[in-house]
């Protein structure tokens, strides 16, 4: 039987492997060991001149080797392109935070985002979108919602007025909506106007001449305050979460009755008011010829307030400064 | 308003109940909490003192040396105040006590005399702000006895808000007649009868003025003007009342007590009869705090003989007023209309406890009520003559009854209430009623202004069941579809600009004139009548200057150049299209494109836009709209012009002149736009249709022509489109280059068939035709192609 020592010829393939630089080398190896010219090859020709059984055991001895260089062959191969990638990957280490603190905003005014907010949640239970004018008649403004000659709101001292009669003005609240829709069409109503509103005060970081407001109206047949509150609560879920706890409390507005302020428990405890509301007046819908059979629902939300509350701002000058400090934050 | 539980006390028995059900319940009822204070002593030790003797101190001029007799000892203590005698009772700080805030008291060396303690003022013990020096008690309390024993020194004070409606809540009795329901307590009786022992030497009438009622008054003789006792100067004290002397201190003691507002005059300098009227014009009034004032023919005043003494419900006259040497009183307990009330104290800024509560509506039977209130008070403290209570009124208030269908409670509130709660309820505001299985019928008691309708009885029943026992359901509106056109149109143009980094911008709507001439002089203004100042004058007509003013500050102040819009109203003084009455209002988009625009990464490169940047974010929001070159005032000659749709006006966009720059000292050009977002609709936008994708290879040429100044590429373009009409086609400018001599257009055209993959030859023909054709149709000339652009 022959004596080829099989070990020594593996020993030099794994020097032979330890020395590769190319991966094309692997190929050129591979010929080498098991090619046409290779130790292994000359071996299988002389096994024809062994014993049957000789043969048979010389025969799988040279199997075992040349699975045995593939096997190492391959397996050499892949290491070395794991390596090769590895160390490309390992040397690209850039610093990740570099751009980590950018802008998140989406440029679009945080009250803009907040209306939009409120009205999506609004339209998702069958709201839409209603508006009226800004310079309104004070019969809009105040006597068709119910507020006599003499009520303190009407002291030029808190309106801004655009003649000398004091007929038209810049509207104090978006309430006018209601007036202005409910003349034009007839019901049912399932309205909200989020809009401008004005008021006689210098911008400081409370005050501010202009701000926002979000009317809702619903007039149907039928509908009841145990319906305002439902409404109210689903939208107060909607937008500051479902776990906020809310309460109602009595409250006094002209334009209707039974009326009451809307609170939620902040995170510290503390009760905040955030919108007013009330069942609508009888004399409103009578002033816009609505038959009896209607009666209603009616709330106003300051736009302001809310963005105040969910984002912490503190002074309603940032929303009115377009700041872009401020800007890039939303 | 403030109220305390000690004086609530006085009219329900709130013992039993702890201050935060109190505080349920007032804001359940509908009384916002504004703030609540619990009060608990902030001192120990102190002692009841009498000052039995007070002499010099040797050293020092400022102070004075007492003896003070505190029942079991006599001490000598130094005090700095002078405002008591001998015989003066006090509280007192022995050694080993503290005062406000846990300051102890010791024994002290004061300029080589020893002092044993101090005798206090109400502020060093905490009770109040007074600066009117040492406290002084009832001459009939116990020597030696524990201070904090001898009024309430536990207590809670709250502020409420109460609403407009709810005069009758103005005062502790008003508060309590609400919480005796919720509570179920039983509302207590305070006022004693009167037994006159003097004759009255005024004549009062009121006159036939039905902004007074009635008029009540009293006289009262030889009363000593002193401090009143220390229950009422702490209540009074805590609710933010100033404590003065007893006449005063009774009379603003009755009027938070039950809610009646008194007045006393001096009576021996009132001369004839007394009687209400209006002023006439040019009259005048000296008032207690010694202004002037003017009256005029809405001012409701007293008189005596015919002259002036009273600005009624709002403040007496200085002449008549209560001095030191009065000793003889007449006590005013009247009901005024508040109207008139209103008018006269806004007219003149004057806002009193008194007038605010005329304002808001007394109850018109509480005069009497008022009066003897007040002689309870007096008579408790010292032995006074007094008159009978002379009634000048005339009983011309009167409310009807009204009835109800039952039924309306549950149409409104959706909850049915239980006939004993309603009962029961009714029977404890004191609103007397009858309550059948049909129907609910009422009449209002004369302190409830707001219950004129079934709908206020129905709140009234609600409130008391509590607004948070109601179920909640949630009705669903009829518009599931759409949120309408208006609110649409402001998604649309937003989500379109901010995602081409615009930033939106709020800006206030008042502008000065100066600013609405620049862009807009044809249209006039609407001003405000009572601006807030000089620069809020007017409404803006445009929203460029706002835009203008909102880049300027941000690059000035943060650095940065940017694109910006605004979505809101302008105003002009036309008439509205579709209202009567009111001025012309369009809702519109402001556009704001600065030359070199700051773009957002750390590298901190601009970029640069010009008019064309503009142009395409107007054909990107309005696809079929068109520009028709149009000079206005404020922008460029040549870039200006007017946007179309359909052959309507959109509005307008350009390049600010460089005039205006100049003077706003910009370095860089704006680009700027409005458009009014009521001149679209949605089917104009939509008028693009789709086109189907090709399957085969395209092909592309770069092509450069030679082309005049003038030349409009956008011809071009559509010149090739037309040529390629029945392909996939996608061309575009890639290049614009202008010398003084030479303008060249580079124009990139990226074809494919629907039909064929384009052979080399198809392709060069293809391109030939092109350039033929584009040559003799604009005379231009091609100078360079490019087959293979990549």
């Amino acid at each position: 039987m022959p004596e080829l020592n099989f070990d020594k010829v593996l020993a030099s393939l794994k020097l032979r492997l330890d020395e590769v630089v190319d991966e094309s080398e692997f190929d050129e190896i591979l010929k080498e060991y098991t090619g046409k010219d290779s130790l292994l090859s000359v071996e299988r020709k002389n096994l024809s001149n062994l014993s049957n059984e000789d043969k048979k055991v010389y025969g799988e001895t040279l199997n075992n080797v040349n699975k045995s260089i593939v096997t190492n062959i391959k397996k050499a191969k892949e290491e070395f392109i794991n390596n090769k990638y590895a160390s490309l990957e390992d040397e690209e280490n850039d610093d990740i935070t570099i751009d980590w603190i950018t802008n998140t905003g989406t440029h679009r005014h945080i009250l803009s985002q907040v209306m939009d907010e409120v009205v999506n949640i609004f339209a998702s239970i069958g709201y839409k979108v209603a508006y009226g004018p800004e310079v309104e008649t004070s019969w809009h403004n105040f006597d068709a919602l119910n507020t006599p000659d003499w009520h303190p709101a009407r002291y030029e001292s808190d309106t801004l007025y655009t003649d000398n009669d004091l007929e038209t003005l810049l509207r104090t609240q978006t309430s006018t909506v209601q007036i202005r829709h409910m003349e034009e069409n007839d019901p049912p109503v399932y309205i909200v106007a989020p809009g401008r509103v004005f008021r006689s005060d210098q911008l400081d970081a409370t005050h501010s001449p202009v701000f926002h407001q979000l009317e809702g109206l619903a007039v149907d047949k039928n509908l009841k305050f145990t319906d305002l509150k439902g409404t109210l609560e689903y939208f107060v879920k909607q937008f500051f979460g479902e776990d906020i706890e809310t309460k109602f409390i009595p409250h006094f507005f002209p334009f209707t009755e039974p009326s009451a302020e809307v609170l939620v428990k902040w995170k510290n405890g503390e009760w905040l008011e955030i919108l007013g509301c009330g069942m609508v007046d009888p004399n409103v819908l009578n002033h816009v010829g609505y038959s009896d059979e209607y009666q209603g629902f009616a709330w106003g939300v300051g736009i302001e307030r809310l963005a105040m509350l969910k984002y912490q701002v503190d002074h309603i000058k940032n929303f009115y400064d377009n700041d872009l400090r401020f800007l890039e934050q939303f | 308003m403030k109220i305390l539980k000690s004086w609530l006390n006085d009219w329900i028995d709130l013992e039993a109940i702890s201050t935060d059900d109190i505080s349920e319940a007032l804001e359940s009822l509908g009384f916002e909490i504004e703030s609540r204070t619990d009060k608990t002593p902030n001192y120990k030790n102190i002692t009841v003192g009498k000052v039995l003797e007070i002499y010099e101190h040797p050293n020092a001029d400022k102070v004075r040396v007492t003896k003070v007799d505190v029942g079991s000892k006599t001490y000598e203590i130094v005090c700095g105040a002078w405002n008591f005698d001998v015989g003066a009772v006090v509280p007192v700080a022995l050694p080993k006590s503290e005062i406000k805030d846990g300051f102890k008291i010791d024994k002290r060396d004061i300029r080589g005399v020893e002092s044993n303690g101090m005798i206090c003022s109400a502020s060093e013990l905490d009770l109040w702000d007074d600066h009117a020096g040492i406290l002084k008690l009832s001459d009939e309390t116990k020597l030696g006895s524990d201070f904090s024993k001898i009024y309430n020194s536990t207590d809670t004070l709250w502020e409420i808000g109460v609403t407009p409606n709810r005069g009758d809540c103005m005062s502790h009795l008003g508060i309590a007649r609400e919480l005796s329901n919720y509570f179920n307590l039983t509302l207590k009786e305070n006022s004693q009868s009167l037994k006159s022992n003097i004759e009255s030497v005024i004549k009062v009438n009121s006159g036939k003025i039905k902004a007074c009622n009635s008029y009540q008054s009293i006289e009262i003789e030889n009363f000593t003007l002193s401090d009143s006792n220390l229950n009422i100067r702490y209540r009074l004290s805590s609710i933010g009342v100033r404590v003065i002397n007893n006449v005063v201190d009774y009379t603003n003691y009755v009027l938070h007590d039950i809610g009646q507002p008194l007045h006393a005059f001096d009576r021996d300098k009132l001369f004839g009869t007394i009687s209400v009227r209006f002023a006439k014009d040019k009259e005048n009034l000296k008032t207690l705090d010694e202004q002037e004032r003017k009256l005029t023919s809405e001012d409701l005043i007293i008189t005596d003989n015919d002259k002036p003494i009273a600005l009624a419900g709002v403040m007496g006259g200085y002449d008549t007023e209560v001095t030191d040497t009065t000793t003889n009183l007449l006590i005013e307990s009247a009901y005024f209309d508040k109207v008139s009330i209103m008018k006269t104290s806004r007219r003149l800024n004057l806002i009193s406890d008194a007038s605010i509560r005329f304002e808001r509506g007394i109850d018109f039977n509480l005069q009497k009520q008022g009066l003897q209130r007040f002689v309870n008070l007096f008579e408790n403290d010292q032995e006074i003559n007094y008159s009978s209570i002379i009634d000048s009124s005339k009983n011309g208030i009167s409310y009807d009854s009204i009835s109800f269908d039952k039924n309306e409670i549950e149409q409104i509130l959706g909850v049915k209430l239980d006939d004993n709660f309603i009962r029961n309820t009714l029977i404890k505001l004191q609103i007397e009623s009858e309550v059948s299985d049909k129907k609910i019928k009422f009449e209002s008691p004369s302190w409830r202004y707001d219950l004129e309708r079934p709908i206020d009885l129905i709140e009234e029943l609600a409130k008391h069941y509590g607004f948070n026992n109601f179920e909640s359901t949630l009705p669903i509106g009829n518009n599931l579809n759409s949120t309408g056109d208006y609110w649409d149109k402001r998604i649309y143009l937003s989500d379109k600009l901010s995602s081409t980094n615009f930033y939106e911008i709020q800006t206030l709507s008042f502008t000065d004139s100066l600013s609405n001439e620049l862009f807009t002089p044809e249209k006039k203004s609407v001003s405000v009548i009572n601006p807030i100042d000089q620069t809020q004058e007017n409404l803006r007509t445009n929203l460029l200057t706002s835009l203008i003013n909102t880049y300027k500050f941000n690059l000035e102040s943060n650095g940065k150049s940017h694109r910006y819009y605004e979505i809101n109203n302008v105003y002009d003084d036309s008439k509205h299209k579709k209202f009567k009455m009111i001025p012309n209002q369009e809702y519109s988009l402001g556009l704001l494109i600065p030359e070199n625009e700051a773009v957002e990464d750390r590298k901190g490169k601009t970029k640069t836009n010009n008019i064309n940047t503009l142009a395409n974010v107007i054909k990107n929001l309005f696809p079929s709209s068109e520009l028709e070159h149009l000079t206005r005032p404020g922008f460029h000659k040549n870039y200006s012009y007017l946007i179309k749709l359909d052959n309507k006006i959109l509005g307008f966009m350009g390049k600010l002149s460089y005039k205006i720059q100049s003077e706003l000292e910009l370095h860089d050009s704006l680009y700027i736009a409005q458009i009014n977002t009521e001149n679209f609709n949605f089917d104009q936008l939509k008028a693009f249709t789709y086109k189907p994708l090709s399957a085969y290879p395209f092909i592309k040429f770069d092509l450069s022509f030679s082309v005049s100044n003038d030349f409009q590429a956008s011809d071009l373009i559509n010149c090739i489109e037309s040529i390629l009409s029945d392909n996939e086609n996608n061309i575009s400018i890639f290049d614009n280059f202008t010398n003084e001599k030479t303008r060249n257009l580079g124009i990139r055209i990226v074809t494919r068939s629907y039909e064929k993959t384009y052979t080399e030859t198809e392709s060069t023909e293809i391109l030939e035709m092109i350039v033929k054709e584009a040559e003799s149709k604009f005379k231009i000339k091609l100078n360079k192609k490019d087959e293979n652009a990549t």
